[in-house]
């Protein structure tokens, strides 16, 4: 598969890189940033898969979020794709800010006419690791994801969908329990349809509720000035309820006067990167 | 110069000073009259004066030294006298200030010979007293002795008397009877009776022929017992001595044995013939080794670099200092590879490898020498190893015999139980731990129950008695509190607590301290699972907390080395 390196910049030692590559998923050109940590040039890293919210593309996360340092600390590499695909021309897929463009939703969507592109959680777990791995300097044993808001659930349902394939996951904010919620009932209806049990596989509070797999350790910061979380998109007190019932171990903190912007992202990268070092250089 | 010359000298070079800037200024014809009578027995020239000469001390004139009476003295004119005055005036300055200086020294070595001096009086006099007490009580115990031994004598001798007057007494009146008998026979008239009863008198006779033995029983003589009264004297030779033990032997040598550790001894000889026995020789003086020091194992604590031996001294009298051996306890032979001298407390942190495991002793060492070895203390440095300081446990905390499990019984104590004092915990049923003061890192576990209440972390040593763990500024705590719909956990500092929720309840919390990076950290070690880290700055050493908010148990796990997903992650590699 051709990759097209569209920009590169050193970066605390090592290198910001952005690719563009014809997405078999998705159908489409797709974008993607990858840091190269300094040990890159010696070694195999491990990587970290990072999904971005909504409205957001490769970019907000590499300028914003202020991973470099840590990741170039600690010998990782970190994989930041884009949100859905783009210029597909799909009727209405410019309408909304949260369905369609910029809002995949992480889902292999069922419904026309999102079907044939919107497979944004196989273009995640299936082929972006395949290109990353026969690209890039990565160990293919050692992944992990984490994302914030609607990535911050695209990271747990891909981690509880797939026992073992993650070494650790963490969450910025995440859309917890999508089918409760506004965002996930109008993005799940688009993309799945109407039948409301295809929608619980993309359901972190369903899955958790129903694991059964390697032990998991999950770390989420959430801002208690979120506006989202005051409005009921989020919901993590139904992903605890379901953790703690299930005893799979999370740590979750609510940081008070915290917001969902990057700013919050920013504010505790590095203890979530530093969560990822743990299991991924182990 | 000493320094009273130096003080006449000064004196006198400030006088010169004065006159000197007398005549610099004008002429005053009625100020010092000093200065008038020198001024007139010297030649007048018509010129004001403009010299000086150091050797008399006196103003003249330059035109003067040539001739005259200063004509081998040292003249000069009167600015460069001025700077000649002057200088010879800080010279002496500073001698007298060096003087001074010298004088306070002396001042305060007299200070402490004087409370030296006290204190040997006091112990002459401690040493006299003892000893007149004790020849004291010898000679009332002799005295008692001698009169119980006459008074026995006494009674004897009494009963001996009694006993023969009672005799005497009966002879008497036998003899009385008789005499009348003898009396009354004797006026008889008839021939016959008298022939007959003659017999009677004849057994009178016979009787009277019997001479009375008027032996006294007994002598009038007290015997004097010989009291014994060497050892008496022996003491009073002595009483300038400290007790002192004589062996007789014909050899040139002798061997004492059974001396007393940490004692200073002073042995002469005498030699003794048939004359009588020599002067003594002159006094060698020996101090005997100290008695070894006893380690207190409880009271010592490591950890993977360094450990803190503690131990009693183990000698009632002062010893000059100790010596610290370590060895490290591999295979067979452990012979010492490591000694800390001259350690003047009896405590010492010793440097250590890592995973090794030592065999420390400790000596007390006097200018005898140094003692045996003490008994020895095993240390591993696998890491953090501490015990509980019991002293500062809330009176409601009692600590398990191996000093790892605390407890807070469901009990009512009795009011004479509860003892507080200045170091014990007053509210919070708390004990604080012994750690090294070290600046290190430190780990060490904890196992708790499902329903235990309790408050873990660190705290300054000096952490407000009275108040909560958790809750000031000087502790640093993880919580969990139980309600009746789900466990809640809280991360105390000055009362304040982030909103954390954690799904698997710890059973086992493991604790990282790191001073370098100033973090407390709390992982579910079954897990592996990081909890949250404390950043904080720690001014002084911190001491591990515990406490149990609600009747339950909590163990210690101590000794363990920090596993590597506490420590990778402290310390990113590139």
């Amino acid at each position: 598969m051709a990759l097209t390196q569209v920009s590169s910049s050193k970066c605390c030692g090592g290198y910001q890189k952005v690719f563009e590559h014809d997405s078999t998923e998705l159908k489409c050109k797709m974008k993607f940033a990858i840091y190269l940590p300094p040990k890159a040039e010696s070694a195999k890293c491990p990587v970290l898969y990072w999904l971005s919210g909504l409205t957001c593309t490769e970019q907000n996360f590499i300028t914003k979020a202020g991973s470099q340092q840590a990741a170039s600390e600690h010998g990782i590499i970190i994989v930041a794709p884009d949100t859905s695909p783009r210029g597909c021309s799909i009727e209405g897929e410019d309408e909304s800010w949260d369905f369609g463009t910029g809002a995949g939703f992480y889902v292999d969507a069922t419904q026309d006419p999102w079907k044939t592109n919107y497979r944004m959680y196989s273009y995640v777990t299936e082929e972006l690791p395949r290109l990353i791995n026969s690209n890039f300097p990565a160990d293919p044993e050692k992944m992990s994801i984490s994302g914030h808001s609607m990535g911050g659930h695209g990271a747990l349902i891909c981690a509880l969908k797939n026992p073992g394939k993650y070494k650790a996951v963490s969450a910025f904010a995440p859309i917890c329990n999508p089918i409760q919620c506004a965002w996930g009932q109008k993005a799940f209806s688009g993309y799945l349809g109407p039948e409301k049990s295809t929608w619980e596989a993309y359901d972190s509070t369903v899955l958790a509720a129903s694991y059964s797999g390697p032990e998991l350790d999950i770390l989420i910061d959430q801002g208690r000035d979120d506006q989202f979380l005051s409005a009921s998109q989020l919901l993590p007190d139904n992903l605890i309820a379901a953790c703690s019932e299930k005893k799979i171990p999370v740590v979750f903190r609510l940081q008070q006067g915290y917001d969902h912007s990057y700013y919050f992202i920013f504010s505790f990268i590095n203890d979530h990167i530093k969560h990822h070092a743990k299991y991924l250089n182990a | 110069m000493d320094l009273y010359e130096s003080r006449g000298r000064l004196q006198a070079i400030a006088e010169e000073m004065a006159v000197i800037e007398e005549e610099e200024e004008e002429e005053q014809a009625d100020e010092d009259a000093f200065v008038m009578v020198r001024k007139k027995t010297s030649y007048q020239p018509t010129e004001p004066a403009d010299a000086f000469c150091t050797d008399c001390g006196a103003v003249t004139h330059s035109a003067l030294q040539a001739s005259g009476e200063h004509s081998q003295h040292q003249v000069f004119v009167l600015p460069t006298a001025t700077h000649y005055m002057k200088s010879e005036l800080s010279k002496c300055n500073s001698l007298l200030s060096e003087r001074t200086t010298q004088m306070e020294n002396f001042a305060s070595n007299l200070e402490e010979i004087f409370i030296t001096v006290e204190e040997n009086f006091g112990r002459q006099e401690q040493n006299l007293e003892q000893h007149y007490n004790d020849v004291l009580q010898t000679l009332s115990q002799r005295r008692h002795e001698r009169i119980t031994a006459l008074q026995d004598e006494k009674k004897l001798k009494m009963e001996a008397l009694y006993g023969e007057l009672l005799s005497c007494g009966r002879a008497l009146d036998a003899s009385k009877e008789l005499i009348e008998k003898a009396q009354d026979l004797n006026r008889w008239q008839e021939q016959r009776a008298f022939l007959q009863d003659i017999f009677c008198p004849i057994r009178i006779k016979d009787f009277a022929k019997e001479e009375e033995n008027l032996k006294m029983p007994i002598s009038l003589d007290f015997v004097i017992p010989s009291t014994d009264f060497s050892d008496v004297k022996q003491m009073m030779e002595s009483i300038n001595v400290v007790p002192v033990s004589v062996l007789r032997v014909k050899e040139t040598h002798c061997v004492m044995q059974q001396l007393l550790p940490n004692v200073q001894y002073e042995f002469w000889v005498t030699a003794t013939n048939t004359t009588g026995i020599s002067p003594a020789s002159e006094r060698a003086v020996y101090m005997t080794v100290p008695s070894p020091p006893v380690i207190r194992e409880q009271e010592c604590t490591s950890c993977s670099d360094a450990a803190l031996i503690r131990w009693d001294s183990g000698n009632t009298n002062p010893v000059e200092s100790y010596t610290l051996e370590l060895s490290e306890n591999s295979l067979s032979k452990s012979s010492v590879t490591e000694s800390i001298v001259a350690i003047p407390t009896c405590e010492c942190v010793a440097q250590l490898q890592p995973w090794k495991c030592y065999v420390i002793y400790v000596r007390a060492v006097n200018i005898g020498g140094p003692s045996e070895r003490s008994q020895p203390i095993t240390i591993s440095t696998t890491g953090t190893f501490f015990h509980l300081l019991r002293e500062t446990a809330h009176p409601s905390l009692s600590v398990s015999a191996d000093g790892f499990t605390m407890f807070y019984l469901d009990e009512d104590l009795p009011l004479s139980d509860i003892a507080f004092s200045d170091n014990t915990f007053a509210s919070c049923v708390a004990v604080l731990g012994d750690l090294m003061p070290v600046r290190g890192q430190y780990y060490w576990e904890v196992e708790v129950d499902e329903q235990t209440e309790y408050r873990v972390g660190v705290a300054y040593e000096d952490t407000q008695r009275s108040s909560y763990l958790g809750a000031n500024t000087t502790s640093w705590c993880m919580r969990h509190i139980l309600t009746p719909s789900r466990h809640k956990y809280e991360f105390l500092h000055n009362g304040w607590s982030p909103d954390v929720r954690i799904t698997v309840q710890p059973l086992r919390i493991g604790i990282f301290l790191d001073y370098e990076h100033g973090t407390i950290s709390f992982y579910n070690t079954h897990l592996q699972q990081h909890l949250y880290t404390f950043t904080c700055c720690f001014h002084h050493f911190v001491l591990p907390c515990f406490a149990l908010d609600k009747p339950g148990a909590l163990s210690l796990r101590n000794g363990l080395a920090p596993p590597c997903y506490v420590t990778q992650t402290a310390r990113p590699h590139h």
